[in-house]
This record gives C-alpha cells, structure tokens and sequence, in this order.
C-alpha cells in the first residue's frame, strides 16, 4: 500500500514537467507511504514518476519504487498487493524469469514485459500501477476490478498526470480546480462521488476493472478488462443448490483469506460484534496464522449497556486464541479530530468515520496491516437493499412503467401535503423510480433523490449535472449482461456503486492516513468467482448464517443472533450535535437517520469551513 | 474504417480564405494528404481570393448561403465515399452530425477560440457530444469545451496551429530602416481590428506608449491589419496624445508581413480573445520577442513563458519596458526553439495520430 503518482509531457508543444510538481504530489501522499520515498525521469525528462512506500512484502531497499526492470526498458510504481504473486513467482522462474527481490512488485515488471497489457487477468489482489516503457515511450495504467485501490488521473490535452489521491494531484499546483457539476450531483445523489467523475473536471478516476495507454497521441479511453456482472452471469449459467452453499463459502473464503494473509509484516484484524470480521478472524487461524491482533473500536456511552460491542468481540477473540486491543472513543476525541478526518477524506463522503478511528487505533498498536470484513454484506446478501429492491420492483414496478403517473403522484401531493413530501421524500419516489433495478436501487442508497436536487444547490448545476452524470443510466449499464438473478443484480449494485465509491473509498483515505494497509479478503475476485453459481439462490441471512460456520470452529451463535439485531453506534448522534441546526430544505426532521445524513453532507462538503471554525459540542 | 479515408470537409474557409481559421484548415488538410487520405474534398462557405491549387485536395466553390451550403454538403456526402467528416467551425456541427450519421462515418469537430467558449445551441452541443474526436488549437479551448460537452475527454485533443517554414529571422536592422522610424523601439501587434470584437488589445498598446515614452523609451507602435475599428483606434491614439508613435499599416501580403515581424523590437498582442495565437508564432519564428496576456490560447502560443512572455492586464506596461530594457534574445535560437515545437513537422506528426486515433477507435 503506497502512494504513487506520475507526470507524462505526451505532446510535443509541452514543456518538460518540473521536479518540483512531482515532489509536491508526492509528498502530499506522504502518510500513505512513511517508509521511503522514490523518484525516476525518463532520459528526456518527459515522463516521471514518483513513489511514497509503505513497506508490506520484501522490506529491504532493493525493493524501493520507481523499480526499472533489469534491461532498463520498464520502470513501475505500483500500489496495492499482488496476493498470487507466489504463484505467479513460481510460473515465471520455470519459464528462466531472474528475480532481484523478493517484492511483487518486480513480479508486475516480469509479466508486463511477457504478456504486456493483457497481464492485468494474471493478476489477484488490489493494484493501480503504472508501467512506463522506455522503448515505445508510452506508458499503461491499471486498476482493480473492484476498485480497491484508487488511481486518479488529469490530462489538459499537452501533459498527463495521475496520482493516487485527488488532493495530492491538486497539490502539484498545475490542475484546474474547476468544479465538476457530475460529481456534485453525483455526491448528493449516492453520498459518495460516483467514478468516473470527482468534484473537478479537470480530475477522473480511472474506473476499477480498467487499463489505460498514453503515449504521443495522448491518453486512450480506458478499457474494461473484468466485470463483476460478467462473472455473476456466469455462475447464474451454472446454479447450485442451496445445501452447496456453506461449504462452497468456507473454502471460497478460506482460501481468500489464505491469500491475503501474504505479508513480511504482521497482519492484524480489525473485529466488530458482527459475522463477517469474526468469521475472518477464524479463517486466519484455520489459515495457520499464530499471533493474531484483533483490534475493536468501543465507545465510552456504550460502556457496560447491552449496546457495548467489545465483550462479544473478546468472546470471538478468546474463541480463536487471538489477543484483543479494545480502543475507546469519546465525543470528545471524535469533535478533536474532525478537523484531520475532514482533511483526510480525499473527495466528501457521508462515511467512513468509523473507519479513521480503528485505523487509528491500529496505527497506535503497532500494525501495519489488518484484515478487515468489507464487502461481506454485498457479496452474501447482508443489506436491507437484497430484499427492498426487488420488493419495489414488484409491488410498483408496473405503475412506475406509467408514463408520468410518478411525476404526477408526487407533484400532487407535493401540494396538498408539502410536509409529508418533506419528511418522506423518497416515499414520494416510489412511483417515479421502481420501475426499472437503476430507479429501485437509487430510491434505496439515494440520499437525495433527483427531483430534491434544485433545493439544495444551484439549479443550473443540479441540470447540468445530471445530464453529465446520467445516473440511472449508469446503474443499468453495471448491469450489463444481466447478472441472472435478484441476489446477483443487488450484488452488482452495491459492489460496483456503494461499495465501491464509498466503502473502499473511505477504506483507503481512513487507513492510508494513519498509514494502514486495509485489506478486504470479502472483496475478491476469484472468491466471487468461487460463489457466482451459489449467490442466486442465498436466501435472507443465508449467507452470513454460512459465513459464521466458515471456520473450522464456527462463530458463537450469540455473534449470529446478535448481527441480526444490528448494532448501534453513537457517532451519527455526534454528528447530528454538530449538524443539528440546517436549512428546512435539507430536512425538518433532525431524528431522522436519513435526514442527519443529509446535514453531515452538507457539512463535508463544506468540510474546509468546519475543520476551521470551534465547534461547540452538544449533549447527545 | 480504411487506413487511406476520404473525408468531406465541411469549412468556412480553406484555400483562398483569409485569417487564422483558413491557414489551420489548408495546414491540416495539406498534412492529411500528406499521411495517406485518398481524397479530401472541401466545401467552403467563402474563398474571397483566389484558391491556391493543391493536387491532392479539391476545394468546391464556396456556398455563402445557409441552405445552399447544407444542400450542397448533403449533395456531395451522398455521390461521393466519406469516411470522415471533418467540421471546421461548431456552428455547422449539427449539419457534420447528420451528414456523418447518413453516411456510417467517423465525425472531427474543430474548436478554434471563442466560437466554443461560451455554451452553444443545444442543437450545437449534441453534435458536439456525437463527435468522434473533437480537436482544439489550445489547452484553453480544449477545457472550455469540455465544460460545456459531455465528452470523454480523451476524445478531446489538442492540435496546436503551426508556423510556415518562410518565418524566419534576418537582419533585424535593415528591416527597421526600411520602415523608416528614425531609431525608434518597434512594438507591432498583427490582427484585424474588429468593431465586435475588440480583444486584440490594440487599446492596451496604445495606452501603454504614454508610460513608456516617460521611462525613456522611444518606441513606435506598428500596427498590422485591416478591420472597421480603426478608425476608433486612430482617435484613441490622437486622445492619448500618441499619434504619432502610432502607425496603421493596414493588411500585408506575406513578405512585408514577414520583414515588418523582422523589424519589430517586440511583438506585443495582449488580447483576451486568443483561441491560440499564431501572430506569436510567426513573430518568435521571425525572431522577434512575442509578449501576450497570460491567459487563454496565448499561454499555449507563448509556450507557458518559455518561447514567448506572459503577463497580466495590469503589469503590461512595466513587463513591455522590462523587455525593451533587455538585450533582444538571439534570433536564430528563438525560431529554431519555435519551429521545434510548432514548426510543420510536429503539426503533420499531431496530424497523424488524429488519423491514427480515428483508425483504433474503428
């Protein structure tokens, strides 16, 4: 896990880029690689690179980034972990491959010189890299299919630049801060911003699951090489039984977990009261992994209520041998560092507080790597949304087919119950966005809904926004081919869209602050692979209930019974003291987990005011 | 799509036109024909002179009309083979979109300067958005179309105007005498003096020469060009009290136009409306120092200050002295530094990869 970033003068009217913008880029990244740090320039000086490293895999400094390959033709800075690579390793030194390091980094050198792009399908794990080739002088860019890792990209037409932060691409002081009105809309569509866009036109990401070439005639299209639908209409072709179903997860998971425990450095994990992260916890130790530390996140309100976590948490840790660091937050300790998470977060999202804070008490324990159960409730059918989305689907798709009868029903009630239409504006949506998967699934994850858009920003933005981002559109194509089943579709959409640009997202920016490698063993192509044919036909709480009997010694059953009955955590009661008092157009109803949401957006979006100014905390 | 196409150019002017938009159209076609196009026919809207030949091009007589260009352009798509559609100017992109779609063929848009600034019809933009490639003379046009286009903006290239081989430095000296100017510094701007649009900053010039003469310059403000706002600027300069330091030269053919370049002390254009600037360029390449505003398609001429110099509004007076205090940079160097960068060999390379990229992406 590092930070890379690089600089391409592709055209020939372009000034050779300057030291100085790669060295400000780069050291904006600093927390995301505190070990070390490296530079390289082309001979013409037209294209550099440049690299912060977190050591992880092969410490010693011949495994230093920008790494040229031994004939001097390829130089790589990649960021990520490469889990094969012992494998992949093992196939290129048959074929007579001389490796120098023990890193998978020059594994990356070695197939791209073999196999050239197509060497992205040999790969498993979470990647961005670049690959510069002095020969053909043009340089590859790729992505993970789930977008684990970010990789952001600008070209003003003469000079292309990409980093692995937003922030840090700005900070080289050559990229336009114009805004983007598709990612605007986008956050206050989702919560998130939906790649490719960011909050500046200038800055995209280059979409997961996507390679990219640059050379003299500038940067191509990026190009999809993997997709999640793809792979789950494949299993749907091949349906198992639903009594295959728990032991197709434990080895899926099993061997996940086998493959991300690769590392020269201890790999912790980080566990809630909840299945997925205890689960993972039990695989480590059928892995073989000794010596694991779990680290739990407690809250002091919580303290000795039946709302406290970390006494179950310590179950599971003492029923998988490993030794527990429980972290306690406070109100106090959360209004203190708002101001550095604010700072943190590499484009606005509602989430990911949580995360900061059990990175950060990772960092505190010493750890540099931990494992962490995101995505379980995507891939195993965990949220709300598995069952809601085809429910609307159903009850009010044919209504929604009617043309014009949503915009109707809600331009009517609009008038005749304006206070309902406020304090339940995605009721009002159920007739206008139902009919198809993108509608219900947007009406779901939605924090505000299209038609609310013009009320909380200009609406000339809000227009011109939503004609770039084309949101409903979007959603559809990551259906594409279809998925097979209702459990495959909601899959895709929360893997491809929340997940993706929120959940990882802030994975990323929450861990790399504290200087933390996040790794998901749930988020994993292969193991999709592994569970695409098992998916249609996992039923409500099927999944999870699989996942806890995953390991050899499966997880408590309090653990089961108490996931069901969710948990609660204070920190949306704290951010509701800060953004308590909004503007009537955001929402009358500060109780309202949906309409605090809606404030906190606003907040972050506002993040630099916030971070600025005294904050006086309330009572919860 | 065939790696020899036949493109239909859809222009305002080409070959015997006048201006910027006319020399980038017959440089770019004349670099496709160049890298391998079996046939380019262009369709004008107006040639007022008399239209050069070119053996591999054939230009067809100029329509002025609105509908007799659209029938005649619909005409020709439909009894010749098109492979490409290039559109030389955004207002008749809807006409190229449709044309381009009859015909299954690949569609070029050409962004010059302010014609794609501001946000367009929405019948202009949607033709935009269709397009295969979009090409633009500068940075500055490229990120203002894509503030109004949804695009890929890979799919948004930047074709920088180039500079004619015959721009090139002499003996500054005899150029001078020539002009007759007794030893006066000569600043010299080239463009049209337009009443509509008065971006050229002509106005700035002349109100700079009153702060130069009183820090000791002597200079001479040249003005090349023809255009219905002279005569305004004429009484600008009797107003400044400055006349006669200012002298109107009215529109040059190509070898008064080079010596007076020669001539000049400093080229000084500080428009605001630069979709690119290729005066900077033949100046630079004439050996002459070029000073623009920092902004717009100037910064690309000016090469980000390192062929030519960029300044803000208000410090254009303190950087022309600033200048004009210096030793006039080599001329050999400075156009050798500019036929590099601008000259018609990287022109037909950016040429080639617009082909090159059409070719991929069919």
């Amino acid at each position: 896990m590092c930070g890379i970033n690089g600089i391409f003068a592709f055209h020939s009217a372009s000034s050779p880029p300057q030291d100085t913008e790669l060295f400000k880029t780069r050291e904006a990244m600093r927390s995301r690689g505190p070990d070390g740090s490296g530079a390289w320039w082309s001979l013409d000086r037209r294209c550099g690179l440049g690299h912060r490293r977190l050591s992880i895999i092969d410490l010693s400094d011949r495994a230093a980034q920008p790494m040229t390959s031994e004939d001097g033709r390829f130089v790589v800075v990649f960021n990520g972990e490469i889990y094969n690579y012992p494998q992949l390793r093992t196939e290129l030194e048959t074929d007579g491959v001389h490796f120098r390091t023990t890193s998978d980094t020059e594994a990356l050198l070695h197939l791209y010189a073999r196999h050239g792009g197509e060497m992205v399908h040999r790969l498993r794990g979470m990647f961005a890299f670049a690959i510069w080739d002095q020969v053909q002088r043009r340089l590859f860019l790729a992505r993970d299919p789930y977008g684990i890792k970010p990789l952001y990209t600008a070209n003003d037409g003469w000079t292309f630049r990409f980093a692995s932060q937003v922030k840090a691409l700005l900070a080289g002081g050559q990229i336009s801060r114009d805004p983007e009105p598709a990612g605007v809309v986008g956050f206050h569509l989702f919560g998130s911003v939906p790649e490719p866009f960011t909050l500046y036109r200038d800055i995209r990401s280059l979409p997961a699951g996507h390679t990219q070439w640059v050379d003299a005639a500038g940067p191509r299209e990026p190009k999809p090489f993997s997709s999640l639908a793809e792979v789950l209409a494949k299993g749907a072709a091949t349906p198992v039984l639903a009594a295959e179903i728990p032991e197709r997860v434990r080895d899926g998971v099993l061997d996940s977990v086998g493959a991300h425990l690769l590392a020269d450095v201890e790999v912790g994990v980080f566990l809630s009261a909840g299945v997925d992260s205890g689960a993972l916890l039990g695989c480590m130790r059928d892995a073989g992994y000794r010596e694991i530390r779990a680290v739990t996140l407690a809250f002091e309100e919580f303290h000795g209520t039946s709302e406290d976590e970390a006494p179950l948490a310590a179950q599971v840790c003492e029923r998988y041998d490993a030794r527990h660091v429980v972290r306690h937050l406070s109100q106090q300790e959360f209004v203190q560092d708002l101001p550095a998470i604010l700072e943190a977060m590499d484009q606005p999202s509602i989430d990911g507080v949580n995360t900061w804070f059990v990175s950060k008490a990772a960092k505190e324990a010493g750890l540099k790597v931990v494992i962490s159960g995101l995505g379980g409730d995507e891939l195993l059918g965990g949220y709300p949304s598995f069952v809601d989305v085809p429910r609307w689907r159903r009850r009010f798709g044919a209504l929604a087919g009617v043309p014009g009868l949503g915009l109707f029903v809600r331009t009517l009630i609009g008038r005749v119950a304006p206070a309902f239409s406020q304090a339940r504006p995605k009721a009002l949506g159920l007739l206008e966005h139902s009919g198809t998967w993108a509608g219900a699934y947007l009406l779901r994850r939605g924090l505000f809904l299209p038609h609310e858009l013009p009320q909380v920003m200009d609406p000339e933005i809000a227009r011109e926004g939503m004609r770039r981002l084309r949101p409903l559109r979007r959603l559809s194509a990551s259906l594409t081919p279809d998925p097979g089943s209702d459990v495959a579709r909601v899959c895709v959409l929360e893997s491809v869209h929340y997940m993706r640009n929120q959940l990882l997202r802030d994975a990323d920016w929450a861990g790399m602050a504290h200087s933390l490698e996040i790794r998901v063993p749930l988020v994993d192509l292969a193991l999709l692979g592994a569970l695409a044919s098992s998916i249609p036909a996992i039923t409500k709480g099927a999944g999870k209930a699989a996942l806890a009997a995953a390991p050899a010694t499966p997880l408590p059953n309090e653990v089961v019974t108490r996931a069901k009955s969710g948990f609660a955590v204070p920190t949306g009661a704290w951010i509701k003291s800060i953004v308590g008092e909004a503007s009537s157009s955001i929402g009358q109803k500060p109780e309202s987990k949906g309409i605090v949401s809606r404030r906190w957006s606003q907040a972050v979006l506002n993040g630099a005011a916030i971070a600025k100014r005294p904050l006086e905390v309330h009572a919860s | 799509m065939r790696s020899s196409p036949a493109m239909l150019a859809l222009v305002t002017d080409a070959y015997g036109g006048r201006g910027g938009i006319a020399q980038y159209n017959r440089d770019f076609f004349g670099a496709l024909a160049e890298v391998g196009f079996s046939s380019i026919t262009v369709l004008p809207r107006q040639a007022p002179d008399f239209p050069a030949m070119y053996e591999t091009v054939e230009q067809l007589p100029a329509r002025a009309g609105r509908i007799a260009y659209s029938v005649a352009a619909v005409r020709t798509a439909l009894f010749r083979t098109v492979d490409i559609v290039f559109c030389g100017h955004l207002f008749m992109a809807p006409l190229a979109a449709l044309i381009a779609r009859l015909k299954g063929a690949k569609l070029i848009i050409q962004a010059h300067g302010i014609e794609a600034w501001p946000r367009p019809s929405r019948i202009q933009r949607t033709a935009t958005e269709r397009a295969d490639l979009v090409l633009c003379v500068s940075r500055h046009t490229r990120a203002a179309v894509l503030s109004w286009a949804a695009i890929a903006p890979d799919r948004v290239l930047v074709v920088p105007n180039t500079v004619r081989e015959v721009f090139t430095p002499s003996d500054a000296a005899t150029q001078s005498a020539a002009l007759a100017v007794g030893g006066k510094r000569i600043l010299l701007t080239v463009g049209r003096m337009d009443s509509r649009e008065r971006y050229k900053g002509h106005d700035r010039v002349i109100a700079a020469i009153p702060h130069l003469v009183a820090k000791g310059h002597d200079v001479c403000y040249m003005v090349v060009g023809e255009g219905d706002d002279r005569t305004r600027l004429e009484a600008l300069a009797r107003y400044a009290g400055v006349s006669d330091r200012v002298r109107f030269l009215g529109a040059q053919g190509l070898p008064t136009l080079i010596d007076s370049y020669r001539a000049a002390d400093l080229f000084v254009m500080p428009s605001t409306g630069e979709g690119f600037g290729v005066s900077f360029l033949e100046a630079m390449a004439s050996g002459t120092p070029a000073l623009g505003l920092d902004i717009a398609g100037a910064k690309d001429a000016l090469a980000d200050g390192e062929l030519g110099t960029g300044a803000s509004e208000a410090e254009l007076s303190a950087t022309i002295s600033r200048i004009l205090d210096q030793p006039k940079p080599d001329s050999v160097d400075l156009s050798t530094a500019v036929h590099a960068r601008f000259g018609r060999k990287q022109f037909a390379k950016n040429s080639l990869n617009v082909l090159n990229r059409l070719i991929e992406t069919a």
